[in-house]
């Protein structure tokens, strides 16, 4: 299920929990993190992610809200 | 690595010389008055720009009179491009090629906009612009010919004195955007034949904000900037005093150690490269075999060069990609559009530019972290 992380399981990721996935994973994966286990999975902080996303909307890319 | 970052990005601007810095300090604290001024405290402010411009014109092979001082890259290119407005109305043809930056692009569309028609020359695979496209682009009315010295995204280096023969065959000026190649190969403005050159001084580790143009003596253009009497009326404006020392300096230091600059980024590249290969990883490097010392322009089969960048970004390594994401899309490079790279590659296309301030162990850390990404 797109909507659920593929290591813990929790669900209803929002969007810029996907958009995330997509931009340091590739736009190809289908298969997506929550923030805590993405941030696990590249071995960075969640602070690091959440700086990433809040860069990433300042820049109007559309996969964020 | 330094305060645990390895920046290897140094073709969208560099360190700043830390000669060109302890020279600066003096004209912003000290003798910080304004060079137009009358009274005594001005005076070592215009004689040092007078020094600097010297300095800068030895560096390549110019005249002193023949150097003024911009903002930077992106001004220069604006100025002599939209100078030609007031050149000769019944020349309204502009010569480029398809791989410049946007500064002389925008510049370009600008004068469509004004009445100009211009032709934007191909590139063959390696991103040169060849002699007899520019010869059958050559019209009556064209009035001038901007191609780069050197590209920002790839490196090649352009045969200029090869093209500046063919524009002057036909009374047709000649500029080149020697942005990225200034202070990083030789520059000699008469072995090149060139009319107009820019320069930007953050790409030779100077400062950001301050630049160069070099115009051929007897040759005329308009102002683009109007309201003093600097720069001999051409650019008005306070000079940025503190930045025109810190570019000279910048410069002489670079034109000084070049060839000891070249042979040591060459074997950081080149052990980023075999780094590479060693790691089996399936890559092609896009550009000439004539290139910018340093300047690696790196695709990935099947990557995505964003995603790259951003990883190795969340690594404390700074690149550029070849594709930048705008607000609804990744837009992919112009350049490796026109350079026609395979559509297996073009996406995954990362820009690993190294300077003078890399070393081997860093080349390494950079090869390593991308096989890890791309496992």
């Amino acid at each position: 299920m797109k909507n659920r992380c593929v290591s813990c399981g929790i669900e209803n990721l929002s969007k810029d929990t996907i958009g995330i996935n997509k931009k340091l994973l590739g736009t190809e994966f289908e298969n997506f993190f929550c923030i805590v286990c993405l941030a696990e999975y590249l071995d960075v902080t969640d602070e690091e992610l959440e700086e990433k996303i809040e860069e990433f909307r300042e820049q109007g890319c559309t996969l964020f809200k | 690595m330094k305060n645990g970052i390895i920046y290897a990005d140094n073709a969208a601007t560099t360190k700043l010389d830390i000669d060109a810095f302890e020279a600066m300090k003096r004209f912003l604290l000290e003798e910080y008055g304004n060079p137009s001024a009358k009274y005594s405290f001005s005076r070592s402010s215009s004689k040092v720009i007078k020094e600097a411009r010297y300095k800068i014109s030895e560096c390549i092979g110019a005249e002193a009179n023949e150097i003024y001082f911009t903002s930077g890259g992106t001004e220069g290119d604006n100025w002599i491009l939209k100078s030609m407005q007031y050149h000769d109305v019944n020349k309204k043809h502009i010569i480029t090629s398809c791989i410049e930056h946007h500064a002389i692009l925008e510049s370009c569309h600008f004068l469509e906009e004004h009445g100009f028609t211009v032709t934007y020359l191909p590139v063959n695979k390696f991103g040169q612009v060849e002699s007899e496209a520019l010869k059958k682009a050559i019209r009556q009315d064209t009035v001038l010919v901007s191609i780069m010295l050197a590209n920002n995204e790839v490196g090649t280096i352009q045969n200029i004195a090869a093209l500046t023969n063919v524009a002057h065959a036909h009374d047709i000026f000649f500029h080149t955007d020697a942005v990225q190649a200034v202070g990083h190969i030789p520059v000699d403005v008469n072995r090149l034949g060139v009319d107009f050159l820019t320069a930007s001084a953050h790409k030779f580790n100077g400062c950001k904000g301050t630049g160069f143009v070099y115009i051929r003596d007897g040759v005329t253009t308009s102002s683009l900037l109007t309201g003093g009497v600097q720069e001999k009326r051409k650019r008005a404006g306070t000079e940025n005093v503190a930045g025109i020392v810190a570019m000279s300096v910048a410069l002489e230091n670079n034109c000084k150690n070049m060839d000891r600059n070249i042979e040591h980024t060459n074997e950081v590249v080149s052990v980023f490269l075999n780094k590479l290969s060693n790691k089996g990883i399936d890559y092609i490097r896009n550009g000439a075999e004539v290139s910018l010392p340093g300047v690696v322009s790196v695709s990935f089969r099947n990557a995505e060069g964003e995603m790259l960048m951003h990883r190795l970004d969340l690594k404390k390594i700074y690149v550029s990609t070849g594709a930048a994401c705008n607000s609804k899309q990744t837009v992919g490079s112009h350049v490796l559009k026109a350079m026609q790279i395979k559509p297996e590659y073009i996406n995954g296309t990362i820009r690993v530019s190294l300077g003078k301030y890399n070393n081997t162990d860093e080349a390494v850390i950079i090869a390593d972290a991308i096989a890890d990404i791309l496992k």
